[in-house]
């Protein structure tokens, strides 16, 4: 208990800490910006570039458009709440994808060493091509009355992203029973299924759990970026994008919609952390990530 | 005493009588058979083991004694020779969990309680819940433990650990236990106080045991029989009978008749380790 609120502390000060970082740099800093070395890497310091925390958090409660009552807060929240759907339906896809491939990988011996080198190549191909390839391949997709949606393709992204560290966690996981446990299955003669199931998928757990946590960052990222650059309407992606061009008339509201897109990936750890808790109860505490 | 050692070729017993516990004849068991790194781990071992024995398998380190656990758990395949476990062939002896085993580490699943640990062999044979659970909550009366039922085994100590292990090779009641160093890993006083406890547990189940250790008097004190191994290939060298009767206690660790026991399994061991040297072999 100690320890949670320590840690709670920890963030708020953080939190702080940046706030007066960047206060701190804006009262400093060149307002021109500057050269180091003849490089212009010191950001310059007026309120169009860097606005005060302060005019970011009132601009939140400023209409999103010039006539209307919504507020560039709703907007973004909502925006998040869209993005962030999308995002779970990616996580659970990429989350049982990954683990459908780890056990494949356990079960074939062979197959291990024939595709786990694609899946390690599948990574480095920039999100950015293969996104309008996939939203492209998934607008000619009808099943019957099915029509694939648009934001699909931005769920099949966030997917692709989390997949990767799920199946790489699940197969370490496992392949961690010790030849001991493995030996007493055997001798109580379960089959493959049954050992996977009571013995390696329990023991894969707190290989699964840390696993799961980048699966999560991934899937958010995939999403966002997948939105940006599919030019999917609705989500924080498409928000981030809009209120960046609005950026010399109202130089706060991309800062808000970032902050919407952080919001959106603090919530999605939340989950991965419950998760996580409902998981490691009841495990000893040292194998506890 | 029941000792029908020697080469057991009648293999189904006669009608009437139970068939022997474990019947092996003819083992041979090669590692990497054909391989450069080839190790003959067991040769021309011969040994019946009546219902009810308790059996010691003692010898130097590497001598083959889990090895020779291994084949009767079907664990490993023989080279050639035959291994019989309640009148049929291993695996299928496997298949009907006609044996349970423990190991020096305890092995308990860490995720489950101590009753869903001992659950398990009961589950794997399909058993329901209910009927699970009571006979979990019997094996742990037996060993002593019946307020740990919920408990976490981390939340145990290695006796107790070890105690959850036992009953857990025992839920089913299989006839026939296999231990490998059960005791190994546990300090002396625990050790003895657990070798009292198996033999009584033993004794009220009936079971068969057929126990490796590095422990002269563990092997005196528990066994009926003890089957000293030799190494380099392994192979049973001297089977020495233990007539210290069925109420054995703490008293009979203090007896002549113990330490005459102890004495000729020692010499058993000496005549084996003239060239090899002795290493492995704990004299207390
Ligand atoms: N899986 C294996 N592969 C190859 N050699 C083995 C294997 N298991 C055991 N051995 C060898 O067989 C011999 C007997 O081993 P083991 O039965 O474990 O001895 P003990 O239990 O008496 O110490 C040793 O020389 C060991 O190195
Ligand atoms: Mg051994």
């Amino acid at each position: 208990m100690i320890h949670r609120l320590r840690r709670a502390a920890m963030f708020v000060v953080a939190m702080l800490l940046v706030v007066a970082l960047w206060e701190g740099y804006k009262a400093i800093g060149p307002a021109k910006g500057g050269d180091v070395l003849g490089f212009g890497i010191l950001p310059r310091t007026n309120d169009q570039v860097m606005p005060h925390v302060w005019s970011m958090v009132t601009g939140l409660f400023d209409p999103a458009q010039r006539q209307g009552d919504q507020t560039v807060l709703s907007v973004v929240l909502g925006g998040a709440w869209y993005s962030f759907r999308i995002a779970l339906v990616g996580f659970a896809g990429g989350v049982a994808g990954g683990m459908a491939i780890a056990v494949v990988l356990t079960r074939f011996r062979l197959a291990e060493r024939a595709i786990l080198p694609y899946l390690v190549i599948s990574q480095t191909v920039p999100l950015i091509a293969l996104a309008p390839l996939v939203a492209g391949w998934g607008g000619k997709l009808q099943i019957g009355d099915w029509v694939w949606p648009k934001w699909m393709s931005a769920a099949v992204l966030g997917a692709f992203l989390a997949f990767f560290p799920v199946a790489v966690g699940t197969l370490r996981g496992l392949k961690s029973p010790n030849a001991a446990s493995l030996e007493l299955m055997d001798s109580l003669a379960a089959s493959w299924w049954r050992t996977l199931v009571k013995l390696r998928f329990p023991s894969a757990v707190p290989y699964i759990v840390p696993a799961l946590k980048l699966g999560g960052a991934g899937a958010v990222v995939g999403v966002v970026v997948a939105e940006i650059s599919t030019g999917l309407k609705g989500g924080i992606g498409r928000l981030i994008i809009e209120y960046s061009r609005q950026a010399t008339s109202e130089p706060t509201k991309v800062f808000t919609s970032i902050f919407g897109a952080a919001l959106l990936g603090l919530t999605m750890a939340a989950i991965v952390a419950c998760i996580d808790l409902a998981l490691m109860r009841n495990r000893p505490k040292e194998s506890a990530s | 005493m029941s000792t029908t050692s020697g080469a057991g070729s009648n293999a189904t017993a006669s009608a009437g009588t139970a068939p022997n516990a474990v019947e092996i004849a003819g083992l041979r068991k090669v590692f990497n058979a054909n391989k450069a790194n080839a190790v003959e781990a067991l040769v021309d071992v011969d040994l019946t083991i009546a219902p009810g024995e308790f059996v010691s398998l003692i010898g130097p380190s590497g001598c083959g004694k889990s090895t020779l656990l291994r084949l009767i758990a079907n664990l490993l395949d023989p080279t050639s020779g035959t291994v019989l476990v309640n009148g049929k062939p291993a695996a299928q002896a496997r298949q009907d969990q006609d044996y349970g085993m423990a190991f020096q580490q305890s092995g308990l699943f860490e995720w489950r309680s101590v009753v869903r640990n001992i659950e398990l062999p009961l589950e794997l044979k399909g058993w329901g819940k209910a009927e699970r659970r009571a006979r979990a909550h019997e094996m742990l009366e037996l060993v002593k433990l019946g307020d740990f039922a919920g408990h976490m085994p981390w939340q145990l100590s290695g006796g107790m650990q070890q105690r959850v292990a036992i009953a857990r090779a025992l839920a089913a009641h299989p006839p026939l236990l296999l231990m490998d160093e059960p005791f190994g890993a546990l300090d002396e006083m625990t050790r003895e106080h657990m070798q009292a406890e198996l033999l009584q547990i033993c004794a009220r189940t009936s079971t068969t045991v057929v126990f490796v250790t590095h422990s002269i008097p563990e092997a005196v004190y528990l066994s009926n029989r003890v089957v000293v191994m030799s190494p380099r290939p392994g192979r049973i060298t001297e089977i020495i009978d233990v007539d210290l009767g069925s109420d054995r206690d703490e008293d009979t660790r203090e007896a002549t008749e113990f330490y005459g026991r102890i004495t000729a399994v020692r010499e058993a061991l000496r005549g084996i380790e003239m060239g090899a040297g002795p290493r492995g072999i704990e004299d207390r």
